[in-house]
């Protein structure tokens, strides 16, 4: 039977065919994505690595030095990094004294006594929140909040504080309302969505079973909040904040608006600062010489090598907690 | 005072902070909306869509702004979303536990979390530099990588909620594994990614750092990539750090622009993703 031999052995080798060429094209379409995957590792490494190349110049002259060293002079091309080092390390934990019981008691809120027909819209609209662009707060801070602080709160500040020893030296006022304090309270502000609608996320991970049966116990809200819901989720809570503080620290536009941009690093909270990225977004496009350019690079190295270890402890922890 | 009177004060007191810090916290989210609605609105005019920002001291719009912003948005998204897709697939559906994934999806979320001034940085020694100008382009790549994490992300996470029986339902068919993925997969998770891509374009709508150094602003009307261009964020906070009365106003009505857009695009992404999880 020759001729039925044929049609099999011709059907044979289309369905060969078709088999191989699905296989060059999964093969071919598996490689497409593992390049794409490959693709955002390399550019986290070309970050990294333009960064240390563009900083090299000033790195070199000034040495581990700029860290540490606080005179930042364009014209006599002398730059170092303390000061703005200063001004975002003392932002973020004003934003982070304002903003972490403030998060933490929306996230109660929302959890525990809201009524369940509040609970939906109340929470989408701290999300929505958390998705306004930071330049929004920025214009806020400059034309209200800042110029408000310095007609009433900061005199305020100025004649009860200032005369303490020692703590005084915080509020000693400037007059302007562009100053580390009106930063911090902005950022504090802008987190604020942020971490709330994390921490909610993370009180929700509590079982239900282990809160009914602490109020079976007959323990008030609070008490379930304090022994249940919080020791329970201490490591997400953790996560969920250096989240918070990860975007207070490489915040740019909300800060840059209201830092007074001085170089000077003053006890007080109430004088003029500057921080990191608000120098880099000041003076990057001004920056006239290589050396000037390459400290600015090297400012935004000191705040990626910052970040990271934040970003990265944060979310080591949120993973931990089983936080999505 | 009792055991069990002090308990009840301690709760009304812990509780009723909670509740302040709650009022506190929306009172100013909601004062800065209301002032925004209301400096914003009144200047908000047709002048603001079919003119092109002004000199000082005179009466212009924002188009070429608003076309800027659009115009590198657009490059950016077409770009970052084959790329995020791809990335999301590979991640989600063919890494099971290759140590290259892991590294991968933790590096993802740092990007998605990292400054978005340090990827202007990056943008303006690959893109800027070595051209020797700013670019739209440069900005639409700084844009770009911004939200790449994003679309890779919610990539993977929607398609780790499609069953896998429509894997096995098409495996068992002989389907070869890349038309599973297209014709099946993607078809099964197509809302949810959508989410994702609207939610990358709402994060880098109001994004303005990355472009301060990258694509710059440009006063005129400009259609050319390879230009400096004009674009909302940064024109707003040229305009509002400036002496000018009309340059402030003109600021207001963008910075409402911008926000709005980005409530809009925010809301119809969530109504995707709530469609997609049901």
């Amino acid at each position: 039977m020759a001729v039925t031999s044929e049609v099999f052995d011709a059907a044979e080798r289309t369905a060969q065919g078709k088999a191989r060429r699905s296989a060059i094209e999964d093969r071919a379409f598996y490689l497409l994505t593992l390049v794409s995957a490959i693709f955002v590792v390399v550019m986290l490494l070309g970050v990294m690595v333009s960064l240390i190349v563009g900083a090299w110049p000033a790195l070199e002259k000034f040495g581990l030095g700029f860290v540490w060293q606080q005179r930042w002079s364009p014209v006599k091309e002398i730059f170092g990094a303390l000061a703005p080092i200063y001004g975002t390390l003392i932002t973020s934990i004003i934003a982070m004294i304002i903003g972490i019981p403030v998060s933490f008691g929306i996230a109660i809120f929302l959890t525990e006594i809201c009524p369940p027909a509040l609970r939906r819209p109340i929470g989408v609209a701290i999300e929505l929140l958390a998705g306004i662009p930071s330049i929004i707060y920025g214009l806020w801070g400059f034309f209200f909040l800042a110029p408000f602080l310095a007609a009433n709160v900061q005199p305020f500040l100025d004649a009860t504080l200032a005369h303490i020893p020692v703590v005084g030296l915080l509020f000693v006022d400037s007059g302007s309302g562009l100053n580390l304090m009106t930063a911090g309270i902005i950022l504090a502000i802008m987190v604020l969505p942020f971490i709330a609608s994390i921490t909610r996320d993370v009180f929700l991970t509590v079982p239900v079973l282990l809160r009914e049966s602490a109020y079976g116990m007959g323990m008030t809200t609070w008490e379930v909040v304090r022994h249940i819901v919080i020791p329970y989720t201490r490591i997400g809570l953790v996560g969920g904040i250096m989240l918070g503080l990860g975007r207070a620290l490489g915040e740019t536009m909300a800060v840059t608006f209201v830092i007074g941009n001085s170089y000077v690093i003053h006890p007080s909270l109430l004088k003029p600062a500057t921080t990191i990225s608000a120098s880099i977004a000041n003076e990057f496009t001004e920056a006239t010489s290589g050396l000037y350019t390459s400290s600015l690079i090297a400012l935004g190295l000191v705040l990626f090598v910052i970040t990271f270890a934040v970003l990265a402890i944060a979310k080591w922890l949120l993973v931990r907690s089983d936080v999505k | 005072m009792s055991v069990d009177s002090r308990r009840k004060t301690t709760n009304i007191v812990a509780l009723g902070l909670s509740v302040l810090a709650t009022a506190v916290g929306l009172f100013f989210l909601a004062a800065i909306l209301v002032t925004l609605v209301i400096k914003g609105f009144s200047a908000i005019s047709p002048t603001l869509f079919i003119e092109n920002t002004p000199p000082p001291g005179d009466d212009g719009g924002l188009l070429n702004a608003i076309f800027g912003s659009l115009a590198m948005t657009s490059v950016a998204i077409a770009v970052a979303t084959p790329i995020g897709i791809l990335a999301g697939t590979y991640l989600s559906e063919y890494s099971r536990g290759s140590r290259l994934a892991e590294v991968a999806k933790f590096i993802n979320d740092i990007l998605l979390s990292a400054p978005s001034i340090i990827i202007g940085l990056f943008v303006y020694t690959v893109l800027v530099v070595p051209f020797g100008h700013f670019s739209a382009w440069a900005g639409a790549a700084a844009l770009g990588l911004i939200a790449l994490p994003v679309i890779n992300r919610t990539t993977q996470d929607m398609l780790a909620l499609v069953p896998s029986a429509l894997r096995e339902a098409a495996a068992a068919l002989g389907t070869p594994r890349w038309k599973t993925m297209t014709f099946v997969i993607y078809r099964a998770a197509r809302s949810g990614i959508l989410t994702g891509v609207l939610l990358a374009i709402a994060r880098i709508t109001g994004e303005t750092a990355p472009l301060l150094f990258t694509s710059l602003s440009n006063q005129f009307w400009s259609t050319n990539l390879g230009a400096p261009m004009a674009n909302l964020p940064v024109v707003i906070f040229q305009f509002a750090l400036s002496p000018y009365d009309d340059w402030q106003k003109l600021a207001w009505g963008g910075a409402l622009l911008i926000t709005v857009a980005i409530l809009a695009i925010n809301i119809i992404a969530r109504a995707l993703a709530g469609k997609q999880q049901s």
